[in-house]
């Protein structure tokens, strides 16, 4: 039996609507959803939780492991030399660039430097990121089996290439539900850098429910005027007025209730009381005006402009603090084909110091000890170049799905390592790799979750984030 | 509906099979093969290549053989010596059979039954759906019965000792069958007619009436539309602007003109294969090809390509056979019969277009150009003002280079001296000169030769008319076989690189009826779904139809009829229906006119708390259908409700209010939402533009047209609840109905009532009048002393306000109108 199917039947019989919060509707309504579920148990955790909610940084367009993190000298001994054939080996790599035997090798743009007590390699592109390095558990190990954005994407957030199965998000709300009184359970953002030539594009099956309930979708919150769709009251209508109607609208549903005796009634009076109090609660969690000027100083200048990583990053925190289970940032323009020398550059700038300033934050807060944080793309980028050896100002790495690298902290994972070896050139992984299921199997312990028990039937199968693969990757569990 | 057992959770529990099945002996396919199924077969089952220990539980013979243990796991009438019940039996957790890292564990009354099947001699049998139909007879005794349905279910509640609920009030039936059958309410005066018609046919003259109008089509198509996966763009990057909206507008003609589901599969699956097919036969096989196109750079094209053809087949799967293909693309099934060669045989029947996965045209060939009346007759109209143009450009030229009969325009002695690119211009035959030969040519004269040169911007003008009309043709990617097929190879785990052995086309040889010719393409696909001694097909759409209905499908899996999904709740019910449907030569209508006319679907839906909690689905069919209505019926009904409804059927699709900024900050300012305004925006729902990389916002619980979707959830968070209290389209609504009120009468009273006949069909009680008067006049003395509060409520859409109502009387009913088009009542039928 699908839960779904029992949520629009669920009774509020007893209690008055007002003061009735999303947190409560979601337990009562999450409850009958695990009795009919036979891959939840009782409506708790599978096992003890690490943490409580994860915030993903999720890097859309890929950024290059090779430039980044994955420090390779021989990249730069052999700069300009062809890859050698025994690197390649039949794999396959987007018509961009066909066949690789042969193509040039291309040392990093900018030099890498370690840091900290644990000697992580950073490139100098990210100082601050750099600088949090003891707190950072790096996968080095990463690899898909996707070459395309989308299907890739889709495979990092979905677990599965084609557009339509659930999310990490939705995943967890299902499992776990919502700790917030007034906040969905999973909410999403969005923001690409500025004057990008990059082409990506954000589809709402990133942050999709598939066949779950809907109101496990991610929520986009808008990084302009209105951050919820239909938030605000049409012009006109103040919010003592609206509140005025929506009792009169409460006091006519109770009276067809009581007559008609379906609880679905019940539920609609509380689902108008919650939009009400959505209208408050919204509005005052992006109002940072009483942030001090100190913390938002550390997210960097952009801090302030809505739409930007750096506000995201904020908001982030802003939401995590107020409960809400899952909240993905997803920020494009990582697609560097030919743009290693100039957009990487302004990728770094926008990404790395709000990156870093959150995971302060949250650890100032003592909130890092039980949230998750996740930074990474969909995969990584050819160490060959894309583009002429002469024509510096347009380098390029094109897509590589065999080897990159994500970066974790918080709540249950060890700081200050890194996990997993790619081969000299950067090419492929040779030890500790990590697949996309084994980091969604990962993601999911952490938060409680058994990601083979973690089931949902759908048109007769048990569906499973990690589909019918996926192994925890124990060596970096604190 | 009347309660005869002490509790409720105890009588939902009884509807469960397994617990239902203790009192009699098991039987196989209703208790034992779903136990096998979910329990046995992942590792046990017709999957060849994943079975373990060699031990196949999906047929007789291979529980009887037992596996690699040469142990028989079944032998009839001795559990003691069957290996399937020592093994599920056991303490040993190395033995103990699922094993418990498949965290599949079986309960006791699973396990006893499978020991009480065994003593019983272990009979085998087919899951139900693959066996064929046969039409039942529908029990008899059952009082109160309207037609053979209410046979069927009044012996299901006589046998939970329960009795049907007592028919539906009158206006709130008419109210009910209306939405369901057209998706617009009744207008007061029909209510009122139809309650005042005491004749005993008047609801049945009242059904007839509702599946003649033009908006029972259009109500129809949506479910139809989000089982094709139908959008308006490709979907991926990109995401170019189809124009497939002529195929929908053939699906609502379909409806409306009741096209018999045989033709309506034929048409739509094979159209293109029929003998001469018509444009319509032709136009119908879009239906194949509404799947997205992943257009994004450095894609491999061969790769889209079998992409695609994974959907068709699944599409197929899901629409018409209730069956789910998708995991038979990397393997056999590991349920139902059909196995990864089938699937890929299935395959090979669409693998025969000239598609090949390049690119993101919206437009990619096979296409079929729509050209509809008016647009002919401007095509036409163009085209002799072009043949008029070119004939003066052509007389103006030979008085201008007198030449001899038939000789050529570089024959004339006054060619000479031409500057060398007009003269090249002007060799181009007049009919054939682009807009650059033109220009040189007009520049030249324009002087020298005025009356010639003045021939040459009307020529331009037709000739610019004439393109852009050519242009502007509506083409629907179609299906066209190509005379030599590719071949189609079996994909190891259905990655397009890793092709395997090679296969032909064919049918699913598990799924019976066993076809007596082989099958070549999709025509004779098409026909196989649709004998009428195919198991799946019509039990599939009677199913479906029931849902659209009741609510629930009889089998509440209504996209997986396999081993997986849930049996029905009345089987035999199912079969009449689906032998009904066959039998009536594939007749919708009359299946829906079978259904809606039935005891069961005029119950009253309303019941006690205790009924509800009892079976809150609705399941026994003890109550009639209560729910809350799609999200796109709801802004239909405030369109309606309003008066601002345009009742046009068909044409490209338009695009209504919708916040801004959400395309572009979807694709980075790359699309622009750029709302319509008059009539298109009070165009029904069905008709609103679909971008598939991010849908229209005013909907919710809708499928996303990216993959076949017959089966929408109904969810309630607050995001739908801010939707319908703010939204532009709901607030013009709102305001336009109070404008509609407040014009028609100055008495508050009379205003309410209005009010509720025109969105509940019903006339408010005492007390709810009470409440909404007081609404009135607390608002109304609010916006009085906020005139300018209430101008803004004013300016709420495109429609102006009438300028003899008191502005803060006018939002105050807004409000009054905004709060009765949110009330449950109003978004549900009831």
């Amino acid at each position: 039996m699908n839960p779904f199917d029992s949520l629009s039947r669920r009774t509020f019989l007893g209690r008055g609507a007002t003061g009735l919060g999303w947190a409560a509707l979601a337990h009562l309504l999450s409850r009958d959803a695990r009795a009919a579920a036979p891959g939840i148990p009782g409506g708790s955790f599978h096992h003890k939780p690490k943490a409580k909610r994860i915030v993903y940084l999720f890097q859309n367009g890929a950024p290059t492991h090779v430039d980044l993190f994955d420090y390779k000298p021989r990249l730069v001994r052999e700069h300009g030399k062809p890859l050698p054939d025994s690197y390649v080996a039949g794999k396959r790599f987007s018509t961009m660039t066909g066949k690789a035997d042969g193509k040039l090798l291309l040392a990093p743009v900018e030099p890498f430097r370690q840091h900290g007590q644990s000697g992580a390699w950073v490139s100098a592109l990210l100082p601050h990121i750099a600088s949090i390095s003891d707190r950072l558990c790096f996968l080095k190990g990463m690899h898909t089996d996707a070459v395309n954005h989308a299907p890739a994407i889709s495979l990092m957030l979905s677990g599965s290439q084609l557009p339509g199965r659930p999310t990490l998000g939705a995943w967890l709300g299902y499992g776990l539900g919502s700790e917030s009184d007034n906040l969905p359970a999973f909410v999403v953002m969005t923001s690409v850098t500025r004057n990008t030539t990059c082409g990506q594009i954000f589809y709402d099956f990133y942050w999709g429910s598939g066949f779950l309930p809907s109101r496990h979708q991610g929520v986009k919150f808008r990084g302009s005027a209105e951050p919820v769709l239909y938030l605000g009251n049409p012009d006109g209508i103040e919010r003592d007025t609206r509140r005025a109607m929506l009792d009169d609208l409460a006091a006519l549903n109770r009276r067809h209730h009581e007559e008609w005796g379906d609880p679905e009634i019940s539920t609609r009076i509380a689902q108008y009381e919650m939009a009400f109090q959505m209208q408050a609660s919204v509005p005052e969690l992006s109002d940072i005006s009483r942030e001090p000027e100190s913390v938002l100083r550390e997210y960097g200048p952009d801090v302030r402009t809505p739409g930007t990583f750096a506000y995201n990053c904020l908001m982030a925190r802003r939401l995590l603090e107020r409960g809400v289970r899952c909240v993905q940032l997803m920020h494009a323009g990582w697609d560097q084909h030919n743009s290693l020398t100039t957009e990487l550059y302004h990728q770094c700038r926008d990404t790395d110091q709000p990156s870093a300033a959150l995971v302060l934050d949250l650890e100032r807060r003592g909130l890092l000890d039980d949230t998750v944080v996740v930074w990474g793309g969909e995969f990584g980028r050819t160490p060959f170049i894309q583009g002429s050896l002469d024509d510096r100002a347009r380098w390029g790495r094109d897509h590589h799905p065999y080897a990159y690298t994500t970066w974790l902290a918080g709540g249950g994972v060890r700081p200050g390592m890194s996990h997993g070896e790619t081969d000299d050139l950067g090419m492929n992984v040779v030890g500790d790799g990590v697949h996309v299921h084994d980091l969604q199997a990962t993601l999911l312990h952490l938060l409680g979750l058994d990601h083979e028990r973690l089931t949902y039937r759908f048109q007769g199968r048990d569906f499973r984030l990690t589909d019918v693969h996926g192994t925890l990757v124990k060596p970096i569990l604190s | 509906m009347r309660m005869m057992l002490p509790t409720g959770s105890k009588m939902a529990a009884a509807f469960l099979a397994a617990s239902l099945a203790l009192a009699e002996p098991p039987r196989f396919s209703r208790d034992i093969l779903p136990i096998l199924s979910n329990h046995c077969l992942p590792c046990h089952g017709p999957d060849a290549a994943h079975r373990k220990g060699g031990l196949r539980l999906d047929t007789a013979e291979g529980a009887r053989a037992g596996g690699k243990s040469g142990r028989p796991a079944v032998v009839p009438r001795d559990p003691d010596r069957s290996a399937l019940i020592q093994r599920i039996s056991t303490q040993d957790a190395d033995d103990l059979m699922p094993p418990p890292s498949a965290h599949k564990p079986l309960d006791a009354t699973q396990r006893r039954l499978l020991v009480d099947w065994v003593r019983d001699g272990a009979p085998w049998g087919r899951h139900w759906a693959y066996e064929p139909v046969v039409r039942p007879a529908p029990p008899r005794g059952a009082a109160a019965v309207r037609n053979p349905i209410d046979a069927f279910v009044h012996d299901r509640l006589a046998r939970e000792n329960m009795t049907p609920s007592k028919e539906a009030e009158r206006a709130t039936l008419l109210r009910r069958v209306t939405l369901d059958l057209t998706g617009i309410p009744p207008s007061p005066d029909v209510v009122a007619a139809f309650v005042a018609d005491a004749a005993p046919d008047a609801y049945e003259r009242a059904v007839d009436r509702l599946l003649a109008s033009p908006r029972h089509g259009e109500r129809m198509s949506w479910e139809w539309l989000e089982a094709a996966r139908y959008a308006d763009s490709n979907g991926y990057q990109g995401d170019g602007e189809r124009t497939a909206w002529p195929w929908r507008d053939w699906v609502v003609a379909a409806f409306n003109q009741n096209l018999p589901f045989d033709q309506f599969t034929l048409w739509q699956l094979a159209g293109d294969l029929l003998p001469s097919p018509s444009r319509d036969q032709r136009l119908a096989t879009a239906f194949v090809r509404h799947h997205p196109i992943n257009g994004e750079g450095g894609r491999i094209a061969e790769e889209n390509r079998i992409d695609y053809l994974f959907d068709q087949v699944e599409t197929l799967g899901t629409a018409w056979l209730g069956q789910t293909f998708n995991c038979t693309r990397c393997h056999d099934h590991k349920f139902d019969p059909v196995t990864q060669s089938d699937y890929f045989r299935l395959l090979a029947l669409f693998n025969r277009t000239a598609v090949d996965g390049g690119g993101g045209n919206p437009q990619t060939p096979p296409v079929l150009e729509v050209i509809d009346e008016p647009r002919q007759r401007a095509l036409d109209a163009a085209a002799g003002t072009l043949r008029a143009a070119v004939a003066a450009v052509v007389a103006a030229e030979s008085s201008l280079f007198p030449r001899p009969e038939g000789a050529p325009l570089d024959g004339s002695p006054a060619f000479k001296d031409l500057p060398k690119e007009v003269a090249e211009a002007l060799k181009v035959e007049p009919a054939r000169r682009t807009a650059a030969h033109a220009g040189k040519i007009h520049a030249h004269f324009e002087k020298i030769a005025p009356a010639y040169a003045a021939t040459l911007p009307p020529f331009q003008a037709a000739y610019d008319r004439q393109r852009s009309l050519q242009q502007s043709i509506p083409r629907v990617m179609v299906m066209e076989d190509v005379p030599s097929p590719r071949d189609t190879f079996i994909l190891a785990r259905g990655l397009y690189n890793k092709p395997g052995i090679k296969t032909g086309p064919g049918l699913p040889s598990g799924i019976s009826p066993t076809p007596e010719v082989p099958a070549s393409n999709r025509l004779d696909l098409a026909r196989w779904l649709l004998r009428p001694d195919h198991p799946l097909t019509a039990r599939v759409i009677a199913n479906r139809q029931w849902q659209l209905f009741l609510g629930t499908g009889l089998v509440k899996t209504s996209e997986d009829l396999g081993l997986q999904g849930e049996r029905p709740s009345h089987p035999e019910l199912l079969d009449w229906l689906a032998a009904e449907l066959v039998g009536s030569g594939w007749d919708i209508k009359a299946l829906q006119r079978l259904i809606v006319t039935s005891a069961t679907y005029r119950q009253s839906s309303q019941a006690t708390p205790e009924a509800f909690r009892a079976d809150p689905e609705n399941r026994l069919l003890g109550r009639g259908p209560r729910r809350r209505m799609p999200s796109w019926m709801l802004r239909d009904v405030a369109l309606s409700a309003s008066g601002l409804l345009v009742e046009q059927v068909g044409g490209p699709p338009v695009k209504p209010y919708q916040p801004e900024g959400v395309w572009e900050e979807a694709t980075f300012g790359g699309k622009r939402y750029q709302r319509d305004s008059g009539a298109s925006l009070y165009r029904r729902s069905l008709y609103v533009f679909w971008r598939r990389i991010v849908g229209p916002t005013l909907f919710f619980d809708v499928a996303s047209r990216q993959v076949c979707t017959v089966r929408t959830p109904r969810t309630n968070t607050p995001l739908q609840a801010l939707l319908l209290l703010n939204d532009a389209s709901f607030v013009e609504a709102a305001r336009v109905l109070a404008s509609s009120l407040c014009t028609a009468s100055p008495d508050p009273a009379a205003r309410i009532d209005q009010l509720y006949l025109r969105v509940l069909s019903r006339r408010p009680s005492p007390e709810e009048a009470r409440i909404l008067r007081d609404a009135a006049s607390r608002h109304a003395s609010t916006f009085a002393s906020h005139p300018a509060a209430a101008d803004k409520v004013l300016k709420a859409g495109d429609t102006p306000a009438p300028s003899n109502v008191p502005p803060h009387e006018l939002a105050a009913w807004t409000l009054v109108a905004s709060t009765v088009l949110n009330l449950d009542e109003a978004l549900s039928t009831e």
